[in-house]
């Protein structure tokens, strides 16, 4: 029963975010491919909470979600403010894409699948203290590098932005 | 095995979203889509890792929390770059469609 229930939330989430997914990649207007891309995004911080990484939900949720997706909403609002009629998002011929991304779907499955009896999806809860003894013990260097790729991100966006007053 | 099927699903679904979309805006959301099908499958394994139990074994979960974690920050900072230069763009060119974007100046 409790076997039951798990399968059913993981392809309740599944659902969620592929269908997320296809109305970003699909949808011609732009508040759709936000809406889309909102609710892939929850559904994948949902998925990162049911593999027990409370944390990384929550740092998913902060960054991608409350970050990124305001970021894209600002940047629509910038950018169509000036141009006429509504936005619309064109697509190419689909066809030689389709086929392109059809094939790296079953080379990735074909050589992943071998390795597919050994994922388990119940696990017990991480510790955040140990993650935390981590970051700050052994990955102490990539957090360092991380936080100085921010900034230097923070930096390249106020220039790019900005760099056109006169 | 379901793991694997959505990931490589969503990761497909990014990928043609990024080779068939003409707007930047649609381009980069796709992008997201991409990361986020591998990060789903890191953290399963990370799941499976931590089920094992095996502290000296090669991938650990506090490992994929922060190989998860970094994604996530170079993720962010790549859009926060690509929204940027597309605001910035557009401001020129008045469209956000690639084919508008042909201009290259230093």
């Amino acid at each position: 029963m409790t076997e039951l229930v798990s399968n059913g939330v993981f392809w309740a989430l599944a659902v969620v975010a592929v269908t997320g997914a296809l109305v970003v990649v699909f949808t011609r207007e732009v508040m759709r491919l936000t809406l889309g891309l909102g609710a892939f995004l929850l559904a994948l911080a949902a998925l990162f909470a049911y593999f027990g990484f409370g944390f990384l939900a929550l740092a998913e949720l902060f960054v991608y979600v409350g970050g990124v997706l305001i970021l894209i909403l600002f940047a629509i609002m910038l950018v169509h403010r000036s141009s006429e009629g509504r936005p619309e998002l064109d697509t190419r011929d689909p066809w030689l894409p389709a086929f392109a991304a059809t094939g790296s779907v079953v080379l990735i499955a074909t050589m992943l699948w071998p390795s597919a009896r050994s994922i388990s999806k119940i696990t017990a809860p991480l510790g955040l203290p140990d993650l935390a003894g981590r970051l700050l013990g052994p990955l102490l260097p990539q957090f360092e590098i991380a936080g100085a790729l921010l900034l230097v991100a923070l930096v390249v966006v106020v220039v790019v932005s900005g760099g056109e007053r006169e | 095995m379901s793991l694997i099927v959505l990931s490589s699903l969503l990761f497909g679904i990014g990928l043609f979203g990024v080779l068939a979309r003409r707007d930047i805006v649609a381009i980069l959301a796709s992008v997201e889509v991409m990361l986020g099908g591998p990060l789903l499958l890191l953290v399963g394994l990370g799941s499976t890792a931590r089920a094992a139990g095996d502290p000296s074994g090669p991938l650990q979960a506090v490992h994929v929390e922060g190989i998860a974690l970094l994604v996530i920050v170079v993720a962010a900072a790549e859009a926060a770059v690509g929204l940027a230069l597309l605001v910035s763009v557009a401001k020129q060119t008045r469209s956000t469609a690639l084919e508008d974007m042909t201009e290259v100046r230093g």
